[in-house]
This record gives structure tokens, C-alpha cells and sequence, in this order.
């Protein structure tokens, strides 16, 4: 591929993005629906969740499946800041994001050193670990949780009783955000580094790229913007606990649409979490109702059907089809 | 005695109340009003069988409202809503999974998508947390069935309301016992706590450690032990020593059982046992244990020795078991089908489907306990949206069945003071 075609893609990927956030911004003025909304907003969120864990598990080839720590440190920083101190949410998100920055560094000091498998069993263990310890920490509400002021609408305070607008944007804003960071990396000398990384360590590192100092760096910067959604969703839901910001779970749920879309592609996370969120969430609201969990079944089989059907994940029909038509 | 309800009226209410579900189009009676109620429940994942056994527990509800029958219950002596004209009422189930932003999700899809004039759930007290909030946002009445966090109603909230105890007015009834054993000349003044160490052991223990002082009762030995340890003999030891008069002990299962072959083993014999429900409710300990459990006291929610001071409480166990398969109503669906009643009985004295007349109603409700299926004195909820009238009951080990020992308007029994051994 020609220097010149290669630019020419990549210029044309951000005009598409540039026109997706702004279609996908207008859609309030025709949906007028809370519960809509509400799984729009959930599918954002997790769309840049997993772009997060897309730069740390997609590019640099290292398999997290402890995210929920990264996530739930950002929940409860920024909402310890708030009820604790009355900071505003928006330094929390980058307290949160820092700290839980700081604490991917020191795990990756540990655990970089792993490889493979060893590695994604570390940062399960790791995240359980921080579960317990919230768990049992009494200052952080420990098992009963901490909810969020109730008080009249502010944006100092990042907080809308029925508006659900102010959450829908913020969350565009940062998925664009976290595409916009990817976008930039693939071509950047941190972007190749990490790909090689990725491919094989012990031919890199014969080629003088910084193995460790690699992984560090996308370790910090996924924690980073994983923190970030993690404070966002502590100010949307307005309550958290333990059990539902930092379970294994939710690292699952971070991992997912990448891997469902096209693991370590740019538009991989974004086109999984677009199918796979309203999925979950509609199943659940028309199907689940019966008791019998049918909504899950279709689920499972559904994301079953797409890993037969495209093992490379969903982005892979796209450049196919760009393939046969060349 | 005859009960209108009979198996082919309730099939036929419920095959109704299905027909209204479908939204069938029948114009012909399209003045007859209906009213939704929503319903949040778990109904997947690890406490899917809750939510599951809830939806019996509203069915069988449901029939009491909208069939006419002589049970001694609010809106049982007419069909429907009579305040409404004989509306219907119908319920729509959301599965929470056991989620909080799934649970505040589907309490806005259920206010705004489906129109619902009330809510109530939602067994999790973290999902309770964020649907209350989601309904004071709305102004939606929600009331709880059974969830049991004090916090709850502590946070100021408008439109939340609960007719069923918190937990720490299971500890204060089991005080209350301790009271009128005192009253009736028995020698209570020192207890014993044991206690585990995650949040339910120690919640529990905390309470009854501030009641114990506020009554006068001298706490001999306050043990909090390792939840799932392999021995308790040094714990029993050091309560052996203490030799308090009521051992009060807030266990799970496997550690109740431990608890007592242990002190069975070291020959330790308090004058009673009074148990903070948990592992004390379980068959399991019963079966472990066998004679070793023999004249402990355990608190509950209901008893179904009600039955004999509430009639309507075996009608509506038989109707439940028919519904549910064979099951008895229990602490969880008892609360629930008591719930929607009020909830209903609420909406039939509003005359109205618009959150703020409910509230109101729910404000205004004075219910007499006999009119319940539960061992409450009554329910008027005070301006926190709690119900402190809600009794739960002691229940006694005799035999190998429990014996209602207290509080007076359900007690079968006078307590075995001291248990036998």
C-alpha cells in the first residue's frame, strides 16, 4: 500500500467518524424516549469502554480481564470527591482517571513480566482483590454502597433528574474522544510499537522497541479513560456499589464488543457495542419478563452465532466485502 | 365457610387479567378503566427463583383484587377497584437482574413506556436504591415488599414508601421478647453476641449492641468470628465463660451449624438462643443438627400459625400453593402479595391513577392488622414512608416443627423459658 492511498484511508476514516457523531447526535431530536435514550447512552458507554480496553487488549495484545478494577476506581473516586468533599464529578473523572492510571502502572510492574495466560489471570485476580476490598471498606459504604445527592438539576454537578440530553452528549462526546485517541495511535510510533509488541515481543525487542515502557503506556492510557467511564456511570445511575461497578462481569462486558466487532481494529468496539447493547438490553425488556431467562438464551445464541459466522469479528464483513467489490 | 374464590374463579380471573394483558381490543368494554401496576423483580441470574415465586405471590394477589370474594382483606368484597368504577388491575413484570442501572432503566421504561401508576419490588435493597430514586424523579409512588435495608427510608424520599420491618426492627422485636420475658419475672440480664463478619453479621450485631445498652441489658461477650471458619471452639469457649443468659447469635447457615454442635461438644447451655433469621430459617441447619436444636428462637416475617388468628391467611396459602405448586407462602412472598393489596387498596381510595393522589392515599392508609395476612399490628406509615407498626414474629423450635411465640397478636405458645435440652 502507497504512502499516498494509506493517508487517503486514514483521512477517510475520520470523515466518517466526523459524520457518524454527528448523525448519531441528532437522533435526540427524533427520539424523544427515556428508555431509547437510555440504551443509547448504554451502548456509547460501553462503545468507549471498549475502545479503552481495545488500546491495552487490541493493539498491545495484552488480554485484561480486570478492567472493572479501572472502572470501579473511577466510579468511587469521583463519587467519594463528591459526597465526601463536594468536589464536582468533573475533577473526580480525571482524579479517578489518574489514580486508576497510577494503579495500572504498578500492576503492570508486577505482571508485564507475565505472559499469555498468566497475565489474564493476574488481572482477574487483581480486580477480585480490589472487589474485596471495597467490600469491606466502611469509610467507601462498603457492601451497602454509596448513592448520589438527589438534589435540582446542575452541570457543576453533572446531574439531570429525568433529562436524560446532558448524559447522551457527554457520552458521544467521550467515545468520540476515545476513537479520536485510537485513531491517532495506529499511526504513531506507540502504535507500532504496541502492534509488535503484540506479534511477537522477542522479535521487537531484537528491533529496539521498548517492550515493557510499551505495555506500561497502554496500560495507563486504557486504565485512564476506563476510570473516566466509570465516573460517568456513577454520576448516570447515581448509586454504586461493589457488586455493580466492579465485578468480573463488567470486565467481560468491557472485552466483549471488542472482541464480538474485531479485536484490535478501530471500528471493532464501537460496531460490537452497537449491536450487542441494544441486544441485551431489548431481549431483556420484551423477553424477560417470563422468568425462564428465554431473552438470555437468545442472547448466547445470537453472539454465538456471530463468532461461527465471523471469528475475526464483525468488522471483518466489511472489509471483505470492500475486497470482492476492489 | 365459603369462599368465593374457588380454583375456577381464580383461573378464570387470571385468564381475564391475561386477556386485558394482551391489550386485546375490545371495544365494547372499553370504559372499563384498567390500572398498572409495574413490578421489578429479579427473574434471571442467581435469584431468578425470587422473582419467580413473586409472580405467584401477585397472581394470587391479583385474584383477591379483581374477583369478589368474603376474605377479610382490603378490595377482596368486590371485583376490581370499586373507587375506579371496577377497573382491573394488571401488573407488568421488568427483570432487574439484580442490577441497579438495570433496575433504574427499567422502573423509567415501565413509567413512561408503559404508563404504570405505581411500582413495587424489588428484593435487592441496591436495586431499591436507584428504582426509588427513579420514581421520586417521576413522581410514581414505589412501594417496597421486601427489602429490608433501614437506609431505605432514611433518605428523605417522597414517593417511597414500605409496610414490611427494616432490619433493625427485627432486632428491636427481638428485644421486645427479651422485655416481657423480663416483665413476667424471668432473670434476662445478660446476652450474649455472635457474630460474623461480613455486612449482615455485622449490621445485625451493631443494632442490637445499641439496643442492649438503650434497654439496660448487660452485654456479657460480643464475638465476631471469621464467616465459613473451620472452628469455632475458642469462640464457644469464650462464650462459655461469658455465661450470659440469651445467646443471640447472626449466622449463615454453615456456621449456625458449627455454632451448635460446638457447644453441644463443650456442654455450653444458655437459658435460650434467640437467632437473627439467616441460617436460623434454614431447613438445612434443622437437618444438620437435629435435637441440638430443639427450643431455639428464630425471628421471621410470617408464620403461617396465623392462620389460626387470621383466617384469611389459610385461604390465601391454599390459593398460593395452587398457583405456585405445591410451595407455602414464606417471609418474601407473603410480604409481596401483602404489598400489592395496599398498593391496590391505595389506588381504589384515590380514585385515581395519578401519582400524587396515590401518594396521598398511601399517606392516609390505617389498615388494623387483622385485615392483613401478616402478624402486624397495623399499617399507617409514618412520614418517613415506613410502616413501624410492621411485627415480625419469633418463632420457637418444638418437635420438629416452628411454634409463633410472639408478638401477642400471633403468638400460638407461650416461649419455652428455658429451653429444654
Amino acid at each position: 500500500m502507497s504512502t499516498a492511498s494509506f493517508t487517503s484511508r486514514r483521512k477517510r476514516q475520520l470523515a466518517i467518524a466526523a459524520v457518524l457523531v454527528v448523525l448519531v447526535g441528532l437522533l435526540p431530536f427524533g427520539i424523544k424516549d427515556v428508555y431509547t435514550l437510555n440504551i443509547l447512552i448504554l451502548m456509547l458507554m460501553y462503545a468507549a469502554l471498549s475502545q479503552s480496553w481495545n488500546i491495552l487488549g487490541g493493539y498491545c495484545g495484552q488480554l485484561s480481564l480486570g478492567h472493572a478494577l479501572f472502572f470501579g476506581l473511577g466510579a468511587y473516586t469521583s463519587t467519594l470527591l463528591y459526597t465526601k468533599a463536594g468536589i464536582p464529578p468533573w475533577f473526580g473523572m480525571i482524579a479517578g482517571g489518574l489514580i486508576a492510571a497510577a494503579i495500572a502502572l504498578i500492576v503492570g510492574k508486577a505482571c508485564f513480566r507475565l505472559a499469555g495466560h498468566y497475565y489474564v489471570i493476574a488481572t482477574i485476580v487483581i480486580a477480585e482483590t480490589g472487589l474485596l476490598l471495597f467490600h469491606n471498606w466502611e469509610w467507601a459504604g462498603a457492601a451497602t454502597g454509596i448513592e448520589l445527592p438527589f438534589g435540582s438539576d446542575s452541570w457543576l454537578y453533572f446531574r439531570f433528574a429525568r433529562d436524560k440530553l446532558p448524559y447522551f452528549y457527554f457520552v458521544l462526546v467521550f467515545a468520540a474522544i476515545t476513537w479520536l485517541v485510537t485513531w491517532k495511535i495506529e499511526n504513531s510510533k506507540w502504535g507500532y510499537w504496541w502492534r509488535a509488541v503484540k506479534d511477537n515481543p522477542e522479535a521487537a525487542e531484537s528491533l529496539g522497541v521498548q517492550v515493557f515502557n510499551s505495555k506500561m503506556a497502554a496500560a495507563a492510557l486504557s486504565a485512564f479513560f476506563t476510570a473516566v467511564g466509570g465516573a460517568f456511570y456513577a454520576q448516570f445511575v447515581a448509586y454504586i456499589d461493589p457488586e455493580s461497578v466492579m465485578t468480573f462481569q463488567f470486565s467481560l462486558l468491557m472485552a466483549l464488543p471488542a472482541v464480538l466487532g474485531g479485536i484490535g481494529t478501530l471500528w471493532g468496539p464501537a460496531l460490537g457495542a452497537a449491536i450487542l447493547i441494544p441486544l441485551t438490553e431489548l431481549t431483556r425488556a420484551y423477553m424477560g419478563g417470563s422468568g425462564r431467562g428465554i431473552d438470555l438464551i437468545v442472547y448466547g445464541c445470537l453472539i454465538m452465532l456471530i463468532a461461527l459466522a465471523r471469528p475475526d469479528g464483525l468488522v471483518g464483513l466489511f472489509t471483505r466485502r470492500k475486497r470482492s467489490a476492489a | 365457610m365459603s369462599f368465593s374464590i374457588n380454583r375456577r374463579n381464580l383461573l378464570a380471573g387470571s385468564a381475564a387479567t391475561l386477556a386485558l394483558g394482551a391489550g386485546a381490543v375490545r371495544p365494547a368494554s372499553a370504559q372499563t378503566k384498567e390500572v398498572v401496576i409495574g413490578a421489578l423483580y429479579p427473574l434471571s441470574g442467581a435469584a431468578a427463583q425470587i422473582g419467580v415465586d413473586a409472580q405467584k405471590a401477585f397472581e394470587v394477589a391479583l385474584a383477591v383484587i379483581n374477583e369478589k370474594s368474603d376474605l377479610d382483606l382490603p378490595l377482596a368484597g368486590s371485583a376490581g377497584l370499586a373507587g375506579l368504577g371496577g377497573a382491573k388491575v394488571r401488573i407488568v413484570y421488568a427483570d432487574h437482574q439484580g442490577d441497579p442501572q438495570k433496575g433504574r432503566a427499567e422502573a423509567e421504561r415501565l413509567i413512561t413506556q408503559e404508563k404504570v401508576s405505581a411500582l413495587v419490588g424489588s428484593y435487592q435493597s441496591a436495586v431499591a436504591a436507584t428504582v426509588s430514586q427513579s420514581a421520586e424523579r417521576y413522581g410514581i409512588p414505589f412501594l417496597s415488599a421486601d427489602n429490608s435495608s433501614p437506609s431505605l427510608t432514611r433518605r428523605g424520599l417522597k414517593y417511597f414508601f414500605r409496610a414490611a420491618a427494616h432490619d433493625e426492627m427485627f432486632s428491636a422485636a427481638m428485644f421486645d421478647f427479651l422485655d416481657a420475658q423480663r416483665k413476667k419475672g424471668q432473670k434476662v440480664d445478660t446476652i450474649a453476641l455472635f457474630h460474623e463478619d461480613t455486612i449482615f453479621g455485622t449490621d445485625s450485631a451493631n443494632a442490637q449492641l445499641k439496643i442492649a445498652k438503650e434497654r439496660g441489658y448487660n452485654v456479657a461477650a460480643d464475638i465476631k468470628y471469621r464467616a465459613n471458619s473451620p472452628s469455632l471452639t475458642a469462640e464457644v469457649q469464650q462464650l462459655k465463660a461469658a455465661d450470659a443468659d440469651v445467646l443471640m447469635p447472626s449466622s449463615y447457615t454453615t456456621d449456625g451449624i458449627l455454632l451448635l454442635k460446638t457447644m453441644n461438644e463443650l456442654g455450653y447451655k444458655p437459658k435460650a438462643v434467640l437467632a437473627q433469621a439467616a441460617g436460623f430459617s434454614e431447613q438445612a441447619l434443622y437437618d444438620a443438627v437435629g435435637p441440638l436444636a430443639e427450643g431455639i428462637i428464630t425471628r421471621g416475617s410470617f408464620s403461617l400459625d396465623l392462620a389460626k388468628k387470621r383466617p384469611s391467611v389459610g385461604v390465601v396459602n391454599e390459593l398460593f400453593k395452587k398457583a405456585s405448586g405445591g410451595k407455602d407462602l414464606n417471609d418474601n412472598t407473603s410480604r409481596e402479595f401483602m404489598a400489592l393489596l395496599l398498593l391496590a387498596d391505595a389506588i381504589d381510595r384515590a380514585k385515581s391513577t395519578e401519582g400524587e393522589a396515590i401518594r396521598n392515599a398511601l399517606i392516609a392508609t390505617d389498615l388494623p392488622g387483622e385485615k392483613t395476612i401478616m402478624p402486624w399490628s397495623k399499617v399507617k406509615y409514618d412520614e418517613s414512608g415506613q410502616n413501624p407498626y410492621a411485627d415480625p414474629v419469633l418463632l420457637q423450635r418444638i418437635g420438629n416443627t416452628f411454634v409463633t411465640v410472639f408478638p401477642a397478636q400471633a403468638a400460638i405458645a407461650d416461649a419455652l423459658w428455658p429451653m429444654k435440652k
